[in-house]
């Protein structure tokens, strides 16, 4: 009976087993062209944001395809497609898919390629913000925020102490800080410093607008000399929060809090922000310095510096059940009436060059000139592409600058941990 | 016939437990590109030892004795204290009792965000008391510091706990009999001999339960940490670096290994809790 007992256990951890290793479909599974009846089906999607349940409900309406959309913060929904897709399983239909996604998810094959399911017309227009989502030939999102960094500034503030336009370069942002402070602004500017992704982004913004780069081309770290940009970046940080520039609390602090006190008028400036934010900023909804709010280029060395883009992007698994509802559902998304219905109520800045052109010009961005020429600022971080390794680096960065802001490490010992990561990332 | 009935409960627990284990352990024992691209490739035990030489790594596992220690500590002697004051009946008795669980229903992440508006450098409920009180001139940042962000940290994950342990403690009070007590006295016990000599070693199988489930729960921190200061190195726990290794690096292979090196260790300490206990109530 011992013997048939252990037999019948060993069957079903072997069953077990042998079924937990399966695939589940990472076919193409696209319908050529677009001759499929999608109508009845329900697609699931994973963003970080919400989307106006009227926008979803008129897709349905038009496709008959329900949306069931899961709404999860943006460190969440990485480590959600990271382990669904590590075990190869079906997460959505459609995902979120970040520009620093892009060398991993690209190399371990986990997304289809988009260029030649989505619209050739669409994927042109595109094109631009799209460039972070390309490699090895292949497009994996299409683009539904244009994200970068811009600063936002608080007028009133600014005129009660005396100023009259936003510094360009780091020499006058220090002169200003001083009036403000002067004026009674305790802590003049607004910088996230914790230990997460919208901690770090800062820190990047900061090396761009100094002039630097955080490595060159074969991804071997500049950061760790005292006489980089990143070093010296790191160093502004370290002195807002010894300087009193910044609020004590901003080393535990992450980018949608400190949004959140701006909007609040506890901080004068936002050094590092969103487009997105910007209309927020200014509804009296959601903000209590609503219209005194203006967008600034981001200081530089010696005039406005160097900024870089964040764009997210749509993108389908290989894993996804309804490939054809999740294709129409991106291409109806990037439809010009819809992407200008996300601006205005969820602020996402439109990708498509052509209504980017169109709305500058009929007056329907906010700061749209600033807007523009921050554009023309905008460097990608990682010009050769980013790396499979982004992931494991961001989080070492999170840590280790989180640390050196908090007086737990030096500048130097900080960064020349995370060189030394860096360098083993690489080589690996 | 005994055999197969027991069969259903140990084909469900191979399933879950049993099988993930293996697959675990296969898992900790292959490289650590797959989740890029690479074909998993055997290292034996490599990653075992590339967690443990880790300074990150080595870092939560100090961070987490300091939990464990400061958490287990504070919950027995407190519980110690909430059973002994809570266990005889009196007036508002049940009031008292039902108001002492709300810590412990409330989800860990929820105490964590309460807990949050208290310690917050800006508009915190601690510094604004401090400063009205002339204690402090500038406000504290709480979580900048390693020493005040570990022991405040484990102060809310012990406010969690506490009432579960003092529940254990006050049903170990209750099933004490009360005529050992009314015998001592007539023997010319005090209250603290009593207390020395009869509570404490006959409340020892209860000990020996809150003990374990405060130090499982205690090497378990990680929701308390993630809400109030991130993944910051300064209070990073061992959990914490398991999720941190496995979920946002991507790297399977080393973020299961620490986890079953957490497992063995928490084990082990269970075991010995009993072992000690066991021995020490025969």
């Amino acid at each position: 009976m011992r013997g048939v007992f252990w037999t019948v256990a060993w069957v079903a951890v072997l069953v077990i087993a042998a079924c937990g290793g399966g695939d589940s479909g990472a076919s193409s599974g696209f319908a050529p062209g677009n001759q499929v009846s999608i109508a009845g089906q329900e697609i699931n999607v994973v963003l970080p944001y919400k989307i106006p349940e009227r926008f979803l409900d008129e897709f349905a309406r038009q496709t008959g395809v329900k949306v069931s959309l899961n709404v999860t913060n943006w460190d969440s929904v990485h480590a959600k497609l990271v382990v669904a897709n590590t075990a190869k399983t079906y997460v959505a239909d459609v995902t979120e898919f970040d520009w620093s996604f892009t060398g991993q998810f690209a190399a371990a094959g986990w997304y289809e390629p988009l260029e030649k399911v989505i619209d050739p017309a669409l994927i042109r227009d595109l094109s631009q913000a799209d460039a972070a989502f390309n490699t090895g030939g292949h497009t994996y999102a299409a683009c539904y925020s244009n994200d970068y960094r811009l600063s936002l500034y608080n007028t009133n503030m600014f005129m009660a102490a005396g100023l009259r336009e936003f510094p360009k370069t780091f020499a006058e942002l220090g002169l200003a800080v001083a009036n403000l402070k002067a004026s009674g602004v305790r802590y003049p500017l607004g910088i996230p410093m914790a230990a997460t992704e919208g901690g770090v982004t800062p820190w990047y913004l900061l090396t761009l607008a100094m002039g630097g780069q955080l490595f060159d081309q074969h991804f071997k770290p500049l950061f760790a000399d005292p006489g980089s940009a990143g070093y010296r970046a790191l160093q502004f940080e370290v002195d807002a929060v010894h300087n009193g520039w910044v609020s004590p609390g901003s080393v535990t602090l992450d980018n949608a809090p400190a949004f959140d006190q701006f909007a609040a008028g506890s901080s004068a400036i936002l050094l590092a922000s969103s487009p997105g934010n910007l209309p927020t900023a200014n509804d009296p909804k959601q903000s209590s310095i609503a219209s005194h709010v203006q967008p600034a280029l981001i200081p530089g060395i010696r005039g406005p510096g160097m900024t870089f883009g964040l764009p997210e992007g749509l993108a389908i698994p290989v894993t996804a059940k309804h490939k054809d509802a999740a294709r129409a559902f991106i291409e109806w998304w990037m439809q010009p009436a819809n992407l200008r219905l996300l601006y205005q109520e969820a602020g996402m800045l439109p990708c498509r060059s052509s209504l980017i052109a169109s709305m500058a010009t009929s007056g329907e961005l906010p700061g749209g000139g600033v807007l523009s020429q921050e554009l023309a600022h905008v460097v990608p971080l990682f010009p050769q592409g980013a790396p499979k390794w982004y992931g494991q680096f961001s989080s070492s960065a999170q840590g280790l600058l989180n640390a050196a802001v908090k007086g737990d490490l030096s500048v130097e010992a900080a960064l020349t941990q995370l060189a030394a990561k860096a360098r083993e990332l690489a080589g690996s | 016939m005994g055999m197969l009935m027991v069969a259903p409960a140990v084909i469900i627990t191979a399933a879950l437990v049993v099988y993930p284990l293996i697959k675990g352990f296969q898992t900790s024992l292959e490289s650590a590109d797959t989740a890029v691209g690479g074909q998993p490739r055997f290292v034996g035990l490599g990653n075992y030892g590339d967690v443990l030489r880790s300074s990150t790594a080595r870092d939560a596992i100090v961070h987490t004795v300091i939990y464990v220690a400061l958490a287990v500590t504070f919950e027995l002697m407190l519980g110690l204290i909430v059973a002994v004051a809570l266990h005889r009946a009196f007036r508002g008795r049940g009031i008292v009792l039902a108001i002492l669980l709300v810590p412990w229903a409330l989800p860990s992440v929820v105490s964590g965000v309460l807990w949050r508006r208290v310690f917050d450098p800006d508009s915190g409920l601690l510094n604004s008391m401090l400063q009205q009180l002339h204690l402090v001139s500038h406000p504290h940042v709480w979580m900048a510091s390693r020493g005040w962000a570990l022991v405040l940290i484990a102060l809310v994950h012990v406010w969690g706990v506490l009432p579960l342990v003092s529940l254990i403690l006050i049903a170990g009070l209750q099933s004490i009999p009360e005529e050992v007590y009314s015998a001592s006295a007539v023997d010319g016990a005090t209250p603290l001999r009593q207390f020395r000599h009869i509570t404490l070693p006959l409340l020892r199988p209860s000990i020996a339960v809150a003990l374990t489930i405060g130090t499982v729960w205690a090497i378990k921190i990680f929701d308390e940490i993630y809400v109030l200061n991130g993944t910051a190195l300064n209070t990073r726990s061992i959990l914490m670096e398991v999720y941190n290794t496995t979920f946002v690096n991507a790297d399977f292979p080393h973020g299961t290994a620490l986890a079953l090196l957490l497992t063995a260790v928490t084990a082990l300490l269970a075991a010995g809790y009993a072992v000690a206990f066991g021995r020490s109530t025969t």
